[in-house]
């Protein structure tokens, strides 16, 4: 094991949507060639790659690991592909930053890539319900959405938490996913529009949901003293933490938050030194609106059922007490499912280096990351900090 | 004849879910639980979670409170000809949480309200369970 730590030398981002005419090795290209323009080293530098792909149901290939590296150009180089559901993009960087760590690798690429549209939406609905237990809960029928509405009715019955604090989530995301150039959606929604959207699982509906999306994220990790050989600018990982919960929803001692969230915070925050009042700008898995709120309870940032007054309070726009998703969050940015991870790595790494634009969060030194798998059997808490 | 639990089978069940299945087509809700360490499961487990092997049946109540629900519009392609349905979670009066459609209401549910866990008989080899209020 080394005892230096790990940085983020480089990072690229594809366009997120329904991209038609590609597949995931060119959403996987798109990003990595994005990644080396803007880096001092080229491919020579890479001495393994981890591929983040949740579902090869989506795409038909088997093995997808090696289609990436074959397109990318390091099929010389060992590879590895991780799979972590909506985890999937963290649980790479994860394994990476052991790999260095244990001083296997000095360098690692990681990309995240998934490519979901190519299906129908009912298809693509039951292969996710199938991440749910196969047993004794898919029987029912309970869509993904289903499983997080849920927890929105439990959450909604214990704390009050109502319709206009769910779509003021929604309204967010989009407005800064307006901004945002790689987005699926770039546009606006009014909270009226967000409240009235038609029903997908109630109390969830349309504009309660994220994306089903395409697109590939690639970060580029090498230990700290050989960072400057990369960019002037690495990007410190201070801390990571992960955690879990059971596969059935109905055995989960609380339906109002992520028991693994709530573990990988504290695990993340104690390995980085820091407090969640440190944290300037923050990436939540809002795979649903109700879990942008779970999450911010769970990290810390809010007390149980002070989130959704506080999203409705603008708090979490940029300029507020902390401000979330400003890339437009799985909700208008896009959620392939592979890459959400890796894409949260590099807004935040734009973000800690000043470059989001008219996204930028003035000052920001410390970003965090909370990814989660399924309905939290996967999450991981990312701390990401400026050198 | 063996009773085969849900509308279609997405696996290759064990055994213990096979006679979780008979004796719910007889109306018996038999969970089990470990000799050694008491770790209780509705519906049963083939072993307990701590790598016990010896486990026993007993009967779980029936009343529960409903803790959670979701009416699904847009379902999982296996059973979009069923929706609208509601998916519940229901506190059994002894502490479990059990997940299984709400059925027969007549208004909204609401968390809290006082729900019974029956069986249904999908098919003479078929079984499921649900909640009725």
């Amino acid at each position: 094991m080394i005892s230096e730590g790990v940085s983020i030398v480089g990072s690229g981002h594809g366009r997120f949507g329904k991209r038609v005419n590609v597949g995931i090795r060119e959403l996987a290209h798109e990003a990595v060639t994005e990644l080396f323009e803007e880096t001092k080293q080229d491919l020579n530098s890479v001495d393994a790659t981890v591929i983040g792909i949740a579902a090869d149901e989506f795409n038909g290939q088997g093995a997808p690991a090696a289609v990436i590296t074959d397109e990318i150009g390091l099929s010389n180089k060992p590879t590895i592909r991780i799979e972590s559901a909506c985890a999937t993009g963290t649980a790479s960087i994860r394994t990476a930053y052991s790999l260095i760590k244990s001083g296997l690798h000095d360098t690692i690429l990681v990309v995240g890539v998934e490519k979901m549209t190519a299906i129908s939406s009912a298809y693509a609905t039951e292969l996710m319900a199938r991440a749910g237990d196969i047993r004794w809960e898919f029987p029912f029928g309970c869509s993904f959405p289903g499983y997080y509405a849920l927890m929105a009715t439990a959450h909604m019955a214990e704390f009050g938490t109502d319709r206009e604090m769910l779509s003021s989530v929604g309204v967010k995301n989009h407005y800064y996913g307006s901004k945002n150039p790689v987005a699926h959606i770039q546009k606006e929604v009014s909270l009226e529009e967000a409240m009235n959207a038609v029903q997908i699982a109630s109390p969830l509906n349309l504009y309660d949901c994220s994306l089903i999306s395409d697109g590939g994220a690639a970060v580029l990790l090498t230990k700290d003293s050989l960072a400057k050989n990369f960019t002037d600018t690495p990007i410190s990982i201070m801390g990571i933490g992960s955690g879990s919960d059971t596969m059935q929803m109905a055995r989960r001692s609380s339906l109002t938050s992520l028991n693994g969230a709530k573990q990988a915070a504290e695990t993340a925050y104690k390995m980085a030194g820091i407090q969640p009042s440190d944290v300037n700008v923050a990436e939540l898995h809002d795979c649903f609106t109700i879990a942008e709120l779970i999450a911010m309870e769970d990290l810390g940032l809010y007390a149980p059922g002070e989130a959704g007054p506080a999203v409705v309070d603008q708090q979490t726009y940029i300029g507020g007490k902390i401000p979330i998703n400003v890339d437009g969050g799985l909700k208008s940015k896009g959620h392939p499912i592979g890459a959400t991870g890796v894409s949260q790595a590099a807004e935040l790494r734009k973000q800690l280096l000043g470059e989001a634009g008219s996204r930028q969060v003035e000052g920001a030194e410390i970003g965090l990351s909370h990814n989660v798998g399924q309905t939290g059997q996967f999450v991981n808490v990312m701390i990401y900090g400026r050198n | 004849m063996t009773v085969k639990f849900g509308h279609v089978s997405t696996e290759d069940y064990p055994t213990i879910v096979d006679q979780f299945s008979t004796n719910l087509i007889n109306d018996k809700f038999i969970g089990n639980k470990c000799k050694e360490c008491d770790a209780k499961y509705f519906p049963p487990r083939t072993s307990c979670e701590n790598l016990h092997k010896e486990m026993e049946d007993f009967a779980v109540p029936t009343d529960a409170t409903l803790k959670a629900y979701t009416i699904i519009h847009f379902a999982p392609e296996m059973l979009s000809s069923k929706a609208p349905y509601v998916v519940a979670i229901g506190e059994l009066e002894n502490g479990m949480n059990v997940l299984a459609h709400l059925v027969g209401i007549t208004a909204k549910p609401k968390v809290g309200m006082k729900i019974k866990l029956k069986s249904q008989k999908l098919s003479d080899d078929r079984v499921i369970y649900k909640f009725t209020p």
